[in-house]
């Protein structure tokens, strides 16, 4: 809508225009009505216009001595700048030197203190750093504020350093010293391992740790606080941790064992990046968890095996040394056929035995294929976890080749711990089983081969 | 004494730069050897003992030929079949399980490795010096075990049936 109108606009000024020339066009035609009177006007025209350029020109020459002053004055203009130039000139190269003097003034009167100035700028730097990482300022904060402010001036060439400022350095750098000779308690507000704040007694053990309610604390020095690590060592290490916090100092000197990291805390948190235990077993991934229930299921098996194996060999062992069988073992139930069987003649009573043998037997080796089986399937299943780890490893390196490392972890993480499952579950399978074969291979040893011969002994001893 | 003392010293050394499962494989050879002792003693001290008692036995019984006397042969041999096969099948199983367990430190020692690779950058090899270290000496001393108990145990088990056959021989039925 509005274009339509700006157009319109246009138009209707373009139709203005042409009828404004078309009326000068007009009002010519008028005067001159026919060719000779427009000849007659153009001659009277170029009169007017002579007696104009005549006129023009007088004026001209009128003015032509007032031209000739106004050039005067421009060339003096221009010659009093240049003067001026020059001048400037000379007087910035005589300043120049005279800097150049009075530095060389400044550097020989300065002589070793510039030496000291620039030791002074570097010690600021360092100590500024080492404060940040230092426990000390948890306890003491505030400290590098002054030393990054003095660092940046004497940065600056033309400050110089006072003495007090210099020698606020030296107690910085005697009180961080004396400091860490120091197991101190200071009461401060802790980020515990949940995110809340908490004010706390912490100890700290001079530039080395800091310890509260019996834990281990890091100090971050971007935001100046304490916070409690998110994963604590082991609990030999945390115990001393507890004995510090437990100490009680103001009933003398006391002396508790500590394992304080000498490193000022780049190991302990090296440490909340080390995955535990629960971690490894969740790198494996869903094969892991697979090795790992079949390994539980295999020692719930063998733990009942091994119960009914060895009550079923106690009363076997007992059995061998009475001389009535009883029905409550293998071996009672084999002998009962020759008490059952009084008068048969030797084959059939051999008959009778083994046919007895054959009934116990099964009980005796019944699930122990199953715990074969386990020691032997456990490995493999970590063999497939391996190579599925090994496939995401590959389908990391197409996606972002082998430059960085840590891209691969996961997968070669996923392959080693099946492995490791796979085998933590093998091993001790195959030493159960060894065990849990030798065992009923023990008795059944005892049904075959000497239930004849223990019927033989006793009809002898009877006998 | 101070000989003992380095000696021990350099065990202890060893173990920890093989970790944990070096351990467990020490103790395993450990527990192999005492039990090859053990059949070793058996075999050239406590059975010739029980053997010639049996074989007394044997020669001092008047029926030699019924049934009875087949039945009571045959459990007597068996005993000391069973005597002589005592263990023998731990010993072997443990021979098994050096090299697995020897496995099993590769796998935990690369595993180190590949955690310092993923804190530190693949830059750094010697801190995965202790990550290499027992990833390997568990491997080897796995094999070790496994290979000085390998000959023992096949000895063993030849012993047992020979011994068996001989029993079995000098305990004669007669017809």
């Amino acid at each position: 809508m509005k274009s339509l109108n700006r157009v319109k606009q246009h138009v209707s000024t373009f139709l203005a225009a042409v009828t404004l020339t078309s009326a000068a066009f007009a009002a010519n035609a008028q005067e001159a009505t026919s060719l000779d009177q427009l000849l007659e006007q153009l001659a009277q025209g170029k009169v007017a216009q002579t007696q104009q350029n005549k006129q023009r020109e007088a004026d001209f020459m009128a003015r032509k001595s007032e031209q000739d002053q106004l050039l005067a004055n421009a060339t003096n203009e221009r010659d009093n700048q240049i003067k001026l130039s020059t001048e400037l000139e000379a007087s910035f190269q005589n300043n120049e030197i005279e800097l150049a003097n009075r530095q060389d003034a400044l550097n020989k009167r300065l002589g070793e203190l510039k030496e000291l100035f620039g030791v002074l700028q570097q010690v600021a730097g360092d100590t500024k750093s080492k404060f940040q990482n230092s426990v000390i300022s948890a306890q003491i904060p505030g400290r590098e504020a002054f030393l990054d402010e003095f660092a940046q001036s004497m940065g600056s060439s033309s400050k110089l350093a006072s003495i007090e400022e210099i020698e606020k350095i030296w107690f910085e750098l005697q009180r961080e010293m004396t400091e860490s000779a120091k197991v101190v308690r200071f009461d401060r507000e802790v980020v515990l391992a949940d995110g809340s704040k908490q004010t706390a007694t912490v100890t700290r053990i001079g530039n080395f740790n800091l310890v509260a309610n019996n834990k281990y604390l890091e100090f971050i020095s971007e935001t100046g606080s304490v916070a409690e690590l998110i994963r604590q060592p082991s609990g030999r290490y945390l115990g001393t941790a507890a004995d510090m916090t437990a100490a009680n100092p103001s009933q003398g000197t006391q002396q508790v064992a500590f394992a304080l990291d000498p490193t000022g805390g780049s190991i302990l948190s090296l440490l909340v990046q080390a995955p535990d235990t629960q971690e490894r077993v969740d790198q494996g991934g869903p094969v892991g968890y697979v090795i790992l229930a079949i390994g539980a299921i295999g020692l719930l098996i063998a733990l009942e095996r091994f119960i009914a194996l060895f009550l079923v060999g106690n009363k076997v062992n007992r059995q061998l040394k009475t001389a009535t069988p009883s029905n409550d073992n293998p071996l009672g139930r084999v002998l009962m056929a020759k008490e059952e069987y009084k008068d048969v003649d030797v084959e059939t009573l051999e008959l009778k035995l083994s046919e007895r043998i054959l009934k116990e037997v099964p009980q005796l080796t019944s699930r122990l294929t199953m715990i074969k089986i386990i020691s032997v399937v456990a490995p493999l299943i970590g063999l497939l976890g391996t190579v599925t780890g090994m496939i995401n490893t590959f389908q990391a390196i197409t996606l972002f080749g082998t430059g960085d490392p840590k891209l691969m972890a996961g997968g070669i993480s996923q392959a080693l711990v099946t492995t490791v499952l796979g085998l933590v579950v093998a091993i001790p399978m195959v030493f159960i089983s060894t065990i849990l074969t030798t065992r009923s291979r023990g008795i059944i040893n005892i049904l075959q081969q000497q239930s004849a011969g223990i019927v033989a002994e006793r009809a002898e001893k009877g006998a | 004494m101070i000989i003992f003392i380095e000696m021990m010293n350099s065990i202890s050394a060893f173990l920890d730069t093989g970790g944990q499962v070096l351990t467990v494989i020490a103790g395993v050879i450990c527990l192999m050897w005492l039990l090859i002792f053990e059949r070793l003693f058996f075999f050239l001290k406590t059975y010739n003992g029980i053997k010639k008692s049996v074989i007394a036995n044997w020669q001092a019984r008047a029926d030699k030929s019924s049934w009875h006397a087949e039945q009571i042969r045959i459990a007597q041999v068996s005993r000391l079949t069973e005597m002589l096969n005592q263990n023998v099948a731990l010993i072997q199983s443990l021979v098994v399980l050096c090299p697995l367990l020897g496995l099993l430190g590769t796998v935990t020692g690369m595993i180190q490795v590949f955690d310092v690779m993923a804190i530190s950058g693949s830059g750094n090899a010697r801190s995965m010096a202790s990550g290499v270290s027992r990833a390997t000496i568990p491997t080897m001393a796995g094999m070790v075990g496994s290979l000085s108990g390998v000959f023992v145990v096949t000895w063993l088990q030849r012993k047992t049936k020979r011994r068996t056959e001989q029993l079995e021989d000098s305990l004669v039925l007669q017809h």
